[in-house]
């Protein structure tokens, strides 16, 4: 038979966050007129849906609605220091921020309507766009609250600020505390190999990582499919090649990506083991959701052929390659 | 050739525009018509960023000449939403959390427009199939093949329109929530402006002279035909950098513009801004640079040997940086296995294919802040780099993040907002800069290459005695983030093992080739691909199977990372068990037994691709499984 399957599987570990050095990240919020609330920071969204997580994080936080969050993102003249998009920080650093300058200014508002009601301020909660006090008949929306707040001459607003306990690395040993937070991380690979031509498809990816506290699960699936098949790409096709320093794969014609018709069914499982420092509990996902991809390819295609691929990627020429070279070595076991 | 008039329905619309002849389609739409949903990601009808409909036919508005628009009748990403509201596949895409950067978003809604107006009953197999032409480098393509099958089902009443609702978050608690992105209604509807699609009043445009050669010393540059012709504004060289000249994320060791040699190929020497794109290009080319050629280095072990040639003064072995990291004693680790598996791995140098080629506009403010919109990862850093460059206070130096269309760590790089800064305060007007594919790929930062080497000492029982690896990394003309590429990798090289002798050295090198620089997951990929494949070698050598190697070895909580590092909680056991569970796997030891598994090609795996199998004639619905 000429296509062969198999299966392989790989773990991972990842740092949150900057690597040996101290990481850190402003915000600032404000609960605003009409029950609805801003967030400034310098965050920067590359397309992992970072704006929708904090405008969560901010509307539980605050007691709104995601939809009533505007955020005022990346702009250095006007927003607070969120440092880079990148590392797996964004959700860590600026999510962990934004959770803080929201407490602030949720106290701010909790201790003028407390005051008003006249109530223990523990007793008051606030969600989804109406404030109340527990276990009394007070209760107003958001917007009346805002109202009343400013008639008080108080501007519910706070800022945050969250930052990291690290260290640089012993340049002689490496010792260090690189990163506070860590995730871990497996996925199994099923693939099919053609033996004839070298080809692999990848068809199944089961991948579990802990993300911490996943926020927006769907969001999180997003990030590991998105992470598997750029992986993918890296493992069976991507290629950019140089002769004496010119690009010979300078498009797309020749810098070939994974499209519709090569991508995997992906199943992704959340693990959440909540971060121990942080206020928030989340973590990260955007990297290593592709770091065990590769190898559990490579042992799958192993587990389908025999084949050890040690060198990416493994194109079907590869492939090809490696299954001759081992035919020649055992002229017996060939088919 | 004198200008066209083109007449054409756009998205229901008369228009009559003039046009230049050598217009594409997609220009006349972006650039005449100022409908900019349709994007340019390769310009080559590689990626269907650009897809529009001419007379009902999905087609790559980039390999159109505008000519052939006349008299058709177009329909672009734009024209769906007419009416204020988005389509019903836009909803589907918003429900499913199909949109990630959003920049391959409006051609692929047109591609998955085509394929549910072709066949109302597509089937999944035939969706993927139409959705070929259409390149993203976000999603995994899993959630928008999810959201095409939401809108068909939609549209053909297998479904309610409820189906495109959001779900009810009832009791306030949204962290935890699958709540829709809040951004995507406007990548979904082409709304959504980046960098290349914004205009200033008196906007020019900008193009850049890039090195010909690997490693080159520049004698001369002659700029002068360049700046008397007309409709050119500024002409620009590493001369008119004002500040204390170098970039980069560690060692600020590129200039803005090449400063007496260049050292790679598409290395930036000279940039010109002009009133239109054309008249900027044919300046550059006619600037004239004399190179004198050095001796150029490809290899990183090359670059590290005695006499190779040198790129930078302050680094003449050519290293970047090297990171040790060292636990007890491996001789002895070595000495005290049973096992002992040798083997080297080599990864290979990648490119982004983020789909938004890099853009950015720069103006001098009325403030006389020098600002600069570009879709960067890290404009925090560029924000000081730039001011020292520019030689101007930090509070005088502005950085505006535009719409990311995508990053994956290529975005992190200060590769040519230096420029556009320059050359606003130099013709004091607005300049735009939008790179095509070539010049992305050939200018920007690649993942790094690896060559690693990799000895792990086991006992019989499976423990992981000692781990001695070797890594090089080829950093490329410029240091840019290879510190700490180098740096996390040696980190994580070792995986979540508790090991107890650890030798682990990392080294980044200078190279004439195109730089290396961050990219998702950052050196920690290449080092574990190396450790993960050889863990299963070892586990065939010790009859173990993989998930059981890697329990026997795995940090549990309380556990001291190689770095000396006592680590809190460790996840991993967990996370061994539910991917073992979710996969239904079939222990064994890793012995090429695919011929005999038993657990192969069940729920969570799809049909191979068989070439020419999935279009059926259109006229029965079929399940997945019918298609396979």
């Amino acid at each position: 038979m000429a296509r062969k399957r198999g299966r392989g599987v790989a773990g991972c570990w990842y740092g949150i966050a900057r690597t040996a050095t101290v990481d850190r990240a402003g915000a600032w919020a404000e609960i605003d007129d009409g029950g609805t609330a801003k967030i400034v920071t310098g965050v920067t969204e590359i397309g992992e849906g970072i704006l929708t997580v904090l405008a969560q994080i901010a509307a539980e936080e605050l007691g709104v609605r995601p939809q009533d969050v505007t955020i005022g993102d990346n702009d250095t003249a006007r927003s607070p220091e969120a440092a880079h998009a990148g590392a797996t920080r964004q959700t860590y650093m600026i999510g962990n921020a934004v959770a803080v300058a929201c407490r602030e200014a949720r106290t701010k508002l909790v201790d003028v309507i407390a005051q008003h009601w006249d109530v223990d301020r523990e007793l008051i909660c606030t969600a989804a766009g109406e404030i109340w006090a527990e276990g009394t008949n007070h209760r107003m929306d958001m917007e009346a609250a805002v109202v009343l707040c400013k008639q008080r001459g108080v501007v519910p607003v706070g800022s945050g600020s969250f930052g990291t306990d690290t260290t640089g690395l012993d340049p002689v040993d490496g010792s260090g505390r690189p990163w506070q937070a860590y995730v871990f991380g497996c996925q199994v690979a099923e693939v099919e190999v053609d033996t004839l031509t070298g080809e692999v498809q990848v068809l199944g990816i089961w991948a579990a990582h802990d993300v911490g506290r996943a926020v927006n699960p769907r969001g999180v699936e997003a990030q590991i499919e998105g992470g598997i098949v750029q992986a993918l790409g890296q493992g069976l096709m991507e290629d950019y090649r140089t002769q004496d320093g010119h690009t010979t794969t300078p498009n797309f014609a020749k810098y070939i990506l994974p499209t519709s018709l090569d991508v995997p069914r992906v199943t992704s499982v959340i693990v959440e083991d909540p971060d121990p420092i942080g206020p928030l509990g989340v973590k990260g996902i955007g990297e290593p959701a592709m770091i065990p991809t590769i190898p559990a390819v490579m042992n799958a295609i192993y587990d389908a052929i025999g084949v050890r691929i040690t060198a990416l990627p493994a194109t079907p020429e590869r492939v090809l390659a490696a299954i001759q070279e081992k035919a020649a070595r055992q002229p017996v076991a060939a088919e | 050739m004198p200008d066209l008039t083109i007449a054409a329905s756009v998205n229901g619309r008369r228009v009559s525009k003039s046009a230049k002849p050598h217009q594409r389609l997609l220009d006349f739409l972006r650039d005449n018509l100022n409908l900019t949903g349709s994007k340019e990601g390769c310009g080559a009808g590689e990626c269907g960023s650009c897809s529009v409909f001419v007379d009902g036919v999905l087609i790559k508005s980039c390999l159109v000449p505008v000519a052939k628009a006349q008299g058709a009748d177009i329909e672009t990403v734009e024209g769906l939403a007419r009416s204020g509201e988005l389509s019903v596949l836009q909803k589907a895409f918003h429900k499913t959390g199909a949109s990630q950067c959003g920049y391959c978003i409006p051609g692929m809604v047109m591609a998955a427009t085509a394929a549910i107006r072709a066949n109302p009953f597509v089937g999944n197999e035939e969706i993927k199939e139409r959705l070929g032409g259409n390149i993203c480098r976000c999603t995994g393509y899993q959630k928008i093949f999810e959201a095409v099958e939401l809108a068909r089902d939609v549209l053909n009443g297998r479904l309610a329109a409820t189906a495109l609702a959001e779900d009810e978050q009832e009791d306030g608690r949204f962290i935890g929530a699958n709540v829709r992105r809040l951004d995507a209604p406007s990548k979904v509807s082409g709304a959504l402006k980046y960098a290349g699609d914004m205009v200033m009043l008196g906007m020019l445009h900008m193009a850049v002279l890039r090195s010909p050669h690997a490693h080159a010393r520049i004698v001369s540059i002659d700029a002068s035909e360049a700046e008397a012709m007309p409709g050119v504004e500024g002409v620009i060289t590493c001369a008119d950098v004002p500040g204390e000249d170098g970039f980069g994320v560690y060692v600020h060791d590129q200039p803005i513009m090449a400063r007496g040699k260049v050292r790679y190929v598409g290395e930036a020497v000279a940039a010109v801004a002009a009133q239109d794109e054309v008249t900027a290009r044919r300046a550059c080319a006619s600037i004239k640079v004399h190179y004198e050629p050095l001796l150029a280095v490809f290899d990183p072990e090359a670059a590290m040997r005695p006499g190779a040639p040198v790129l930078h003064d302050y680094a003449p072995d050519n290293l970047t940086k090297h990171i040790p990291i060292r636990v007890g004693d491996v001789a002895q680790g070595f000495a005290d296995s049973d096992l002992i598996v040798e083997e080297s791995y080599s990864t290979q140098q990648v490119e982004h294919a983020y789909l938004e080629p890099e853009a950015g506009l720069a103006y001098v403010d009325h403030d006389g802040v020098v600002t600069i919109v570009s879709p960067s990862q890290n404009i925090t850093h560029h924000r000081h780099m730039l001011s020292r460059i520019i030689a101007r206070p930090i509070n005088k130096v502005r950085f505006i993040m535009s719409p990311v269309g995508g990053g994956f760590g290529g975005k992190e790089d200060m590769i040519y907002q230096g420029m556009l800064a320059l050359m606003a305060m130099k013709t004091r007007a607005p300049v735009r800069l939008v790179f095509t594919r070539e010049e992305s790929i050939i200018a920007t930062a690649k993942r790094h290459p690896s060559r690693t080497t990799l000895k792990m000492g086991l006992s019989r029982g499976g423990r992981i005695r000692a781990v001695e690896m070797k890594m090089i990394c080829d950093g490329g003309a410029y240091g840019l983030s290879t510190e700490g590429v180098v740096r996390k990798a040696a980190i994580l090289a070792a995986g979540p093992y508790a090991v107890p002798n650890v030798k682990i050295d990392t080294y980044g090198v200078y190279t004439n080739n195109t730089p290396s620089g961050a990219f998702r997951s950052f050196g920690a990929l290449q080092a574990q691909f190396a450790t993960e494949s050889h863990l299963d070698i070892c586990a065939e050598q010790l009859g173990l199977d993989p998930f059981e190697i890697r329990r026997i070895n795995a940090m549990r909580d309380g556990a001291t990372s190689h770095t000396k590092q006592r680590l809190k909680s460790v996840s991993y056991l967990r996370a061994l068990d539910v991917a073992e569970q979710a996969s239904r796997w079939e222990k064994g030891a890793p012995t090429a037994r695919g011929d005999v598994r038993g657990d192969l090609g069940g729920d969570g795996t799809r049909a191979p691709c068989a070439l020419g199998a999935r279009f059926d004639d259109g006229t029965t619905p079929k399940s997945q499984s019918e298609v396979a």
